[in-house]
């Protein structure tokens, strides 16, 4: 096939053509990530609007970059302070689920058991049972511990609701690190904790990484539990957002800010995690 | 279900050695699963106890409001739901919902991923923005649509109007709204579809794509008879996995239609919200919360069944 093309005087009309369909290709691409991308677009773009712009019949594209929105967010509203019940939520569910995640993780991986999978199994079919499902006993429950109403009644079904997706990828984190780098320590006569804080952890800390930030992702986004099971005074960001849609009046530009808000710190997790994405969204099934 | 229970000593193990001391030798077993103890315990308690848990409250006449007169009803709850016309609109309507998105988002995904399959110069720029749909929280989504989609103001009719197909009140006409709902889930999570499907063609040995490249008139059948068999796996994975999600949708329906116009987007998880914490009738809320987890396990494993029928999972 080589000699032939060498022939040709002029680019092969085989390389021509492949080029022109490489060119098609990437022309349909970009169309389809615009659509894609549109909504986000609008959004970010009324989050820059003043009030009369956003509502505007006939809308314009652009808006001049102002932060006028962003800053009555933060000065009218208690948007502020939904956020930062956010990220405390958000965090300490994610540190917990980490923690009780790698403690289930590691023997599974490591551990040689009858029944392992059938472990694992269980631990993954919790995962098909719908939130809505569990709520009323959930929430029946958390209210005779007085947690209702309390971060702490969020921090807990977080930490329930992301442990499954955490056993399961860092049980592929673990299962990926050779055996024998930590049999070196054993042998060497450390404890197997000694090993698992010396040699496993570091070793699998971009796993920890990418499931932290899912884990993240998953929990900030959340809005059922955290609509039924806080009060006023505790609500978390999503749950801020809904409060802009008064009977009285729909501020969709500083809805838009807000939103900006929300969205922005899982994007910048999601990109950074991309490399993990696949393997977290399927529970570890594809790599 | 404690991972103890099923690690049994080989037999005739103790006669080669001197047994040890039953603590010793426990140790020894079990002390590596000891670690696994308080996240199984957090787990089992936080699963069995609200699903044992409602499934007793089910079997009672139970209305939050008015907690004195409790009282036993047996499978009242269930014969009622059973009999009940608008719990059958409510499935109907949610499978309507699940079938069409995740479809949809199957296919579109697939497609997009075959486009991004070849790099091309700034491919990995488009696939980063491809992502951003999918980690927007729907509730973020639901306002933005609810925005979007304004009859008034809404840039969509603006675009509408221009093309001439006058304007449409996508969530509040009963013709509109369902269909509308599951476009807007189609917009987040193709995405996800998108990532798995790119994730799975990268697994297919390099000879079998290039022989459909190199025969362009028979890469469409190379593709249906050869690429997709051996991405059935990832196809099933990502196609159970967003059922089980789509069967849940609450947020966008909460910010958006609320169930309505009339009932065309009463979903099974709104009418369990409405049940349960609207009019409180926690009995009828439970009971409605069984049926649904079983015609879940049950839509997603049949699914399963019909898209890895030699049962070979793992």
């Amino acid at each position: 096939m080589s000699t032939i093309s060498v022939t040709f005087a002029g680019p092969s009309p085989r390389r021509m053509r492949a080029k022109v369909t490489t060119a098609v290709r990437a022309l349909a691409a970009l169309i389809v990530s615009l659509i894609f991308f549109a909504p986000i677009y609008w959004m970010i773009m009324t989050a820059f609007k003043t009030g009369n712009e956003a509502f505007t019949a006939a809308p314009s594209l652009f808006a001049w970059p102002s932060i006028e929105n962003f800053r009555l967010v933060f000065t009218q509203s208690n948007f502020g302070l939904a956020l930062s019940t956010s990220l405390l939520v958000t965090t300490t569910s994610t540190i917990l689920c980490l923690i009780l995640g790698a403690s289930i993780a590691y023997p599974l991986a490591r551990v040689k058991m009858r029944g392992q999978k059938h472990v694992a199994f269980w631990i993954l079919s919790l995962r098909i049972i719908p939130p809505i499902a569990t709520i009323i006993p959930l929430f029946l429950m958390l209210r005779t511990f007085g947690l209702t109403g309390s971060i702490w009644s969020l921090v807990v079904v977080y930490t329930y609701m992301n442990l499954p997706l955490t056993v399961w990828l860092l049980r592929g984190f673990f299962a990926d690190l050779p055996k024998e780098i930590e049999e070196a320590s054993l042998v060497d006569g450390a404890s197997r904790f000694r090993t698992f804080v010396s040699i496993t952890l570091p070793l699998t800390a971009p796993g920890f990484i990418a499931t932290g930030l899912l884990c993240f992702i998953f929990a900030w986004n959340e809005f059922l539990f955290a609509n039924i099971l806080t009060g006023a005074a505790t609500h978390t960001a999503p749950v801020g957002l809904t409060e802009y849609v008064t009977p009285v009046s729909v501020e969709w530009n500083k809805i838009m800010a807000a939103g900006t808000l929300v969205v922005l710190p899982v994007w910048i997790g999601a990109l950074s995690v991309q490399r993990y994405l696949v393997r977290g969204l399927t529970m570890g099934a594809v790599k | 279900m404690t991972p103890t229970t099923t690690i049994r000593p080989r037999g005739g193990e103790s006669e080669a050695h001197p047994r040890p001391s039953g603590w010793a030798a426990a140790r020894r077993k079990f002390g590596p699963l000891l670690p696994m103890a308080p996240g199984m315990l957090f787990l089992f308690v936080m699963s069995i106890y609200p699903t044992f848990y409602s499934l007793f409250i089910s079997l009672f006449r139970w209305n939050l409001a008015d907690p004195s007169r409790a009282r036993f009803g047996g499978l009242h709850n269930y014969v009622l739901l059973l009999t009940d016309v608008t719990f059958w609109n409510a499935v109907l309507v949610t499978f309507i919902f699940v079938g069409a998105a995740v479809s949809m988002e199957l296919v579109l995904g697939l497609g997009i991923a075959l486009l991004f399959f070849h790099r091309f110069p700034g491919d990995r720029f488009l696939r980063a923005v491809l992502i951003l749909p999918m980690v927007v929280a729907p509730v973020v989504v639901g306002l933005l649509s609810r925005y979007m989609l304004n009859v008034q103001f809404g840039v969509v009719n603006f675009l509408t109007e221009n093309l001439g197909l006058g304007r449409i009140d996508f969530l509040g006409d009963p013709a509109w709204a369902l269909g509308t709902l599951i476009v807007i889930d189609i917009w987040q999570w193709t995405p996800f579809m998108f990532l798995i499907m790119l994730a799975a063609l990268q697994g297919v040995p390099e000879d079998i794509i290039e022989a459909a490249k190199v025969d362009g008139a028979r890469s469409g059948r190379i593709f249906f008879d050869h690429i997709l068999p051996l991405i059935r796996y990832p196809v099933a994975v990502a196609v159970a996995l967003r059922m089980i999600d789509a069967f849940r949708v609450y947020d966008i329906i909460y910010m958006t239609t609320r169930g309505g116009p009339i009932d065309v987007t009463q979903t099974l998880s709104w009418q369990i919200y409405d049940a349960g914490f609207k009019s409180l009738d926690i009995g009828y809320a439970a009971a409605y919360s069984w049926l649904m987890l079983i015609i879940v396990v049950v839509a997603v494993t049949l699914t399963l069944k019909f898209l890895l029928p030699d049962g070979d999972a793992k």
